[in-house]
């Protein structure tokens, strides 16, 4: 009954349409701040979730730039490669070991002759994204396995067969063809046989087994040049601006297509950045409007007040009144909002879902976390509010 | 509950008072519980103000005024005062004009939490008063003599021990402050309250058991 009575009092006060637009400006800020936690929230999923995550992209092959390879040939220090292995996006480094000795590959078949000089470049296995299962030498061995980049096996089919009028050939036919290896030693010229076993999207090389390209270095290595030209760099996020500023800070290169999505990450991280400040600031600006629209209701509301007190309304239950008047509204804004939020981010993970990639179908903990945060914010400031101007009436 | 008064004067009308004669200001006086007290007083001696002192509206007097030996009170400890021990009627009315007659009464119950005063009880006040026509219009637009009568129920459905009236019959005519006489004493003897009423001209509402000139 004093409630009901209290609010005729009170509601009569102010009017509908400040009170409405009051509420809406609550609303619209409520909505940004969770909004750009949420964006936050999702950025990070899209960034880090297994789900997402592409087994090239975090393989990188790093050399140096084209600039700093007219300056000097000495390749990549072992300085440089001990300071990026303390790097903290690094998690592990595989060199690619060069042939120092001379070879050549030919077709022994008459109907598809070719000779070429060629050299070979090895790493450890598990930088590679191909494990075939003929992918293994010793010394007994005559056959040597060899992986070669799938853009190798593109050139030859769009461009190089179809300019001679050779044949196309699939993936299986290229494994099929045998293939002469010649290695120059000083004994003379050693005959190994070979074959194409797997296709990387890797590393752009012509890639021998590990173990046999450091014996065949000892074996037949023209010199002791053990200099590094390009490293594979293992890492958890290619995108990472960390690693592009590194890269280029020490004059190394790697493929601009992995490391470009850290000039979006760049731009994503300010947008996501702006609407979260912006967010804030709106918030902030909300609390503002919301305190004064408590004040407002208080002052025009003030000689119903005095009233009110005169009569021996206690300041403590006329606070609790106006509390209860103004925080249940707020409390279902912001349940709206997050109902809204938590429809919007359903329908865009299943829209999202349907091009490959994967968002968590309901909001994080951190976005409900971030509204009950703002929701103590706003009670306090309520209270705040409400304390001061009853308070202050009752000093009057 | 007793009502000490101890040399109080108006700031206000320091000037005004100065040389005059007062049986209440710079008196030390005190009203005992069960006690009828009547005030006269012409217009500008202060009347109104005191009843405000009494119900610690205002502060702006010099002396003390002690209800049962309290001088000041916190927020909390004036409101009980007001919703249990002291009643008022306004020579001003003091009416939210956009309640009804009847929900200006029952807020002053709900403020008082008194399940003592049913609203059957109110109602026939109202009918004792001639106001239960007007009981469901808004307070704003009763007449003043309406609104008087609203008044005078209203200060009557809270517990008191003193019940404060500023010319509460200054609207009515003699009928009808009979009628509302005869109604605020039933319900003192009821409550056993004591009255203190102030007023402009000589009267026989109550049995007054002191009389004093402002």
């Amino acid at each position: 009954m004093l409630h009901q009575l209290l609010h005729s009092i009170i509601q009569s006060a102010t009017g509908r349409l400040s009170r409405i637009l009051a509420t809406i400006a609550m609303g619209v800020a409520m909505l940004l701040i969770v909004l750009a936690v949420q964006l936050q929230a999702n950025f990070q999923s899209l960034l880090n979730s297994p789900a997402n995550k592409d087994s090239i992209a975090n393989f990188l092959v790093i050399h140096q730039s084209s600039e700093n390879l007219q300056r000097s040939s000495k390749g990549i220090s072992s300085q440089t490669i001990e300071d990026l292995r303390k790097q903290d996006f690094t998690e592990s480094i595989g060199i690619i070991e060069s042939s120092h000795f001379k070879a050549g590959i030919e077709s022994p078949s008459e109907l598809f002759p070719f000779y070429t000089d060629i050299a070979f470049e090895a790493v450890a296995d598990s930088f590679l994204d191909v494990q075939p299962e003929q992918w293994q030498w010793n010394e007994e061995s005559r056959f040597i396995p060899l992986i070669v980049p799938n853009l190798f096996l593109d050139i030859y089919n769009f461009q190089f067969a179809l300019s001679q009028g050779l044949p196309q050939l699939s993936t299986t036919a290229i494994q099929q063809i045998p293939l002469v290896i010649k290695i120059q030693s000083p004994a003379g010229d050693l005959r190994y046989t070979g074959r194409i076993v797997g296709f990387s999207d890797r590393i752009a090389s012509v890639l021998v087994p590990q173990s046999f390209m450091q014996w065949a270095n000892q074996q037949f290595g023209s010199s002791d040049n053990n200099q590094v030209s390009r490293v594979v760099l293992r890492t958890k996020d290619p995108g990472n601006p960390a690693l592009s500023n590194y890269l280029k800070a020490h004059g190394l290169k790697t493929d601009a297509d992995k490391t470009r999505f850290s000039k979006y990450r760049k731009i994503v991280d300010i947008v996501a950045g702006t609407a979260g400040a912006i967010g804030l600031i709106l918030m902030l600006f909300a609390l503002l409007v919301f305190s004064l629209f408590i004040r407002i209701t208080i002052a025009t509301s003030k000689a119903d007040i005095e009233l009110l007190l005169t009569l021996g309304l206690s300041p403590k239950a006329l606070s609790q009144f106006l509390m209860r008047k103004f925080f249940p509204v707020q409390l279902i804004l912001m349940g709206l909002v997050l109902i809204l939020l938590s429809v919007c981010q359903y329908l865009i993970s299943q829209w999202l879902a349907t091009q490959q990639v994967i968002l968590p179908a309901y909001p994080a903990v951190l976005t409900f976390a971030c509204a009950a945060a703002v929701l103590l914010v706003i009670f306090l400031t309520n209270r705040q509010s409400i304390r001061n101007y009853v308070h202050k009436h009752v000093q009057q | 509950m007793q009502i000490a008064l101890d040399h109080i004067t108006p700031k206000p009308l320091l000037d005004r008072l100065s040389g005059r004669g007062s049986d209440i200001w710079n008196q030390a006086l005190t009203f005992q519980q069960g006690e009828i007290i009547r005030i006269k007083a012409p217009s500008g001696s202060g009347k109104t103000t005191l009843i405000h002192y009494l119900y610690q509206l205002r502060k702006d007097y010099t002396g003390s005024i002690l209800w049962d030996h309290q001088e000041t009170f916190s927020s909390h400890e004036l409101a009980k005062l007001r919703a249990t021990q002291i009643s008022v009627v306004f020579q001003d009315l003091r009416l939210f004009p956009q309640l009804t007659a009847k929900e200006n009464i029952l807020l002053k119950k709900a403020i008082s939490k008194n399940e003592a005063v049913s609203e059957t009880q109110i109602i026939a006040m109202a009918e004792q008063l001639q106001v239960t026509h007007i009981l469901d219009q808004p307070a704003g637009i009763c007449s003043y003599g309406e609104q008087q009568r609203i008044a005078i129920i209203r200060a009557l459905v809270q517990p008191f021990q003193w019940l404060l009236l500023d010319e509460p019959f200054s609207h009515l005519d003699e009928a009808n402050t009979a009628r509302a006489a005869k109604l605020i004493q039933d319900v003192c003897a009821q409550q056993h309250a004591s009255i203190l009423l102030t007023d402009l001209d000589d009267d026989s509402h109550f049995n007054y058991t002191k009389r004093y000139t402002l």
